[in-house]
């Protein structure tokens, strides 16, 4: 009988119900769209670090430190054997040395940023200097990012003065040709870094076999002269920043969880305000106050589950169209952060169940929360509207 | 009201026969609607009982006055109050779903009302798409379905035109007749005191007057 009724009540309800329910499927998609989204460029941020930089870890000759560009030179190894006989696709050696470029007179202090042109390890987009030879001829191929050719005013042909400080520590000089601009997904190696081939460099250094470090796709044990980095030591940076972001997500899950809950309060908490008068009259009827109670918390129940099955119909045909689109965050290119131009959601199976989970007990307990109290109280209060106010 | 304590009925002692046809009658604030509620089991008095076929509902729990109000009480309310979502069928056949009964088992006595009350054609119509008298019928139908001993009557008459006023006293008084429920009403509207067989008079919550119907049908 009771089941009965609420069913009846709420589909018969008809618009009224289908809002309360739309609004409240477009709040859970909303939250779920707004999570996935932040873990989608937390993801993507960590991932773009990993192929395009630290691979699975890097074994690094001790005291280098990328932020401390005086002590590069200082900082240089032949690569051991163990590391160097890894094939390319589970190693890439680099080395890191100091350079002025001179384009239109100016000084511009960048990084030489040498690396093996036939590892597969990173994803990085040096075509342009796979064309080259061991050799170098009148000027030095090298490869810029976007960034760093807008910044230092560079384009593909650009041939400027590179200078440099070799192994004995000999000031050389001379020109370079860019060969290709390209476009870096990470913008660490990207601005302030021009690309050279690892030949090449360690020719121009006079640093034969010498890398700063070797990344490599996994930990393959201790190896004499270097220190393994894993990738959290790494990214420690970004993964602080992002830990931080993530914090701040929690928060901002809490806002939205807090409008959504008050969406779904008031438009509830109004249902019933409005209903009142057919509480007290189920009263009068000689309906007991469990028996109201049970009706409503079912009509609650109903548009809650109604909720669910509407988010899921809108939901995923909306997160599938996502997916294939993304959303554009080109205009993130400018900071530092090593996202693509479209993000992705990532979504976590926790993070939607507890949404939804919380969003339909909320709409279950508005439903029985002021309906236990009108219940509670004479029918009059009821029939006069006075039970909640 | 505003907090202040309101006393809004006074040494009130009377007794309602079976099969009455009678009205409360006073000015608005007089205490006709409190105390239809009070007898309805709606509210509860703060002072005093009232009895119900020797059962006292001062001692009665709130489950228990919900199951008085369902087995003995019909309430015809002012604004109807019928249930917004259901069909006039299905408002009527209410009573019958609380008390636990099938409806293929009532569906016959709930056709009957409808028809004693006239309603046939507008039987699978909604409240909103009925005018103002065919919602009081629908109420009154649905107070009396169950045939109870007791129909409180709120200002039945209040939200209807003359024409559908004296329609809708002629059928409870009609209905009085062939069912054993008394009638007991709160009004002001005069056009009911042409039809009740008593008359209590109320003002500022006491009885002035306590008047019934000689055979010649004036009050004395």
């Amino acid at each position: 009988m009771i089941l009965g009724i609420a069913w009846k009540n709420f589909y018969r309800q008809g618009v009224r119900a289908f809002l309360n329910v739309l609004v409240t499927a477009l709040t859970m998609v909303a939250l779920i769209f707004m999570l996935s989204l932040l873990n989608g460029f937390q993801v993507q941020a960590t991932r773009n670090m990993t192929t395009t930089d630290m691979a699975g870890g890097q074994y690094r000759v001790p005291g280098f430190d990328i932020l401390t560009p005086t002590e590069w030179e200082d900082r240089t190894l032949p690569v051991p054997e163990v590391l160097h006989a890894l094939s390319a696709t589970d190693k890439a050696e680099v080395l890191v040395l100091q350079g002025q470029l001179f384009p239109n007179r100016r000084l511009y202090p960048v990084q030489l940023r040498g690396i093996e042109m036939d590892q597969s390890l990173l994803d990085l987009p040096l075509s342009g200097l796979k064309t080259y030879g061991s050799q170098f001829e009148d000027a030095i191929p090298v490869v810029v990012g976007n960034r760093m050719a807008q910044r230092a005013h560079l384009q593909k042909g650009s041939t400027v003065v590179l200078r440099w400080r070799d192994r004995n520590n000999v000031v050389d000089a001379r020109n370079v040709r860019v060969v290709d601009v390209a476009d870096f997904i990470n913008p660490r190696v990207d601005e302030g870094v021009v690309w050279v081939r690892l030949d090449h460099l360690r020719s121009m250094t006079v640093r034969p076999s010498e890398v700063s470090w070797v990344a490599v796709s996994e930990f393959v044990g201790s190896v004499d002269g270097l220190e393994f980095n894993t990738v959290e030591i790494l990214m420690a940076d970004l993964l602080a920043l992002l830990k931080q972001d993530r914090r701040n997500s929690r928060i901002l899950w809490a806002i939205l969880m807090f409008l959504a809950g008050t969406s779904v309060f008031n438009t509830q908490i109004l249902n019933i305000f409005k209903r009142q008068k057919e509480i007290g009259t189920l009263m009068a009827l000689g309906m007991e106050a469990n028996q109201i109670v049970r009706v409503f918390v079912l009509e609650g129940s109903l548009a809650a589950f109604g909720a669910v099955i509407l988010g899921l119909v809108l939901g995923i045909p909306f997160f599938m169209w996502f997916q294939s689109v993304g959303l554009d965050v080109s205009h993130l290119s400018a900071s530092t952060m090593p996202v693509r131009e479209r993000v992705f959601l990532d979504f976590q199976f926790f993070e939607i169940m507890s949404s939804v989970c919380i969003v339909v007990v909320l709409m279950i307990f508005v439903a029985w929360w002021p309906v236990k109290k009108i219940s509670g109280l004479d029918p009059t209060m009821a029939l006069r509207g006075r039970g909640i106010t | 009201m505003g907090g202040e304590d309101f006393t809004a009925l006074h040494e009130i002692n009377l007794r309602v026969e079976p099969k009455s046809f009678m009205s409360f009658v006073g000015p608005s604030g007089s205490g006709k609607t409190t105390l239809l509620n009070l007898i309805g089991g709606l509210d509860t008095p703060t002072s005093g009982d009232i009895i119900f076929c020797d059962e006292s509902l001062g001692g009665m729990s709130p489950d228990q006055r919900a199951s008085y109000r369902r087995e003995n009480i019909g309430f015809v309310f002012q604004s109807y109050n019928l249930l917004p979502v259901y069909t006039v069928y299905e408002n009527i056949l209410f009573p019958f779903l609380l008390a636990n009964l099938k409806e293929s088992d009532v569906r016959d006595r709930v056709m009957s009302i409808i028809d004693q009350v006239g309603l046939i054609p507008q039987v699978s119509k909604r409240p909103s798409e009925l005018s103002g008298g065919q919602c009081q019928r629908v109420a009154i139908a649905r107070a009396l379905v169950k045939e109870p001993r007791l129909v409180l009557a709120d200002e039945p008459t209040a939200n209807l035109d003359k024409e559908n006023s004296y329609q809708i006293l002629e059928l409870m008084l009609d209905l009085n007749k062939k069912f054993d429920a008394a009638f007991v009403f709160s009004t002001h509207d005069e056009k009911v005191t042409k039809f009740v067989r008593r008359e209590i008079g109320l003002e500022d919550g006491y009885v002035r007057w306590d008047k019934r119907r000689n055979g010649d049908g004036d009050f004395e």
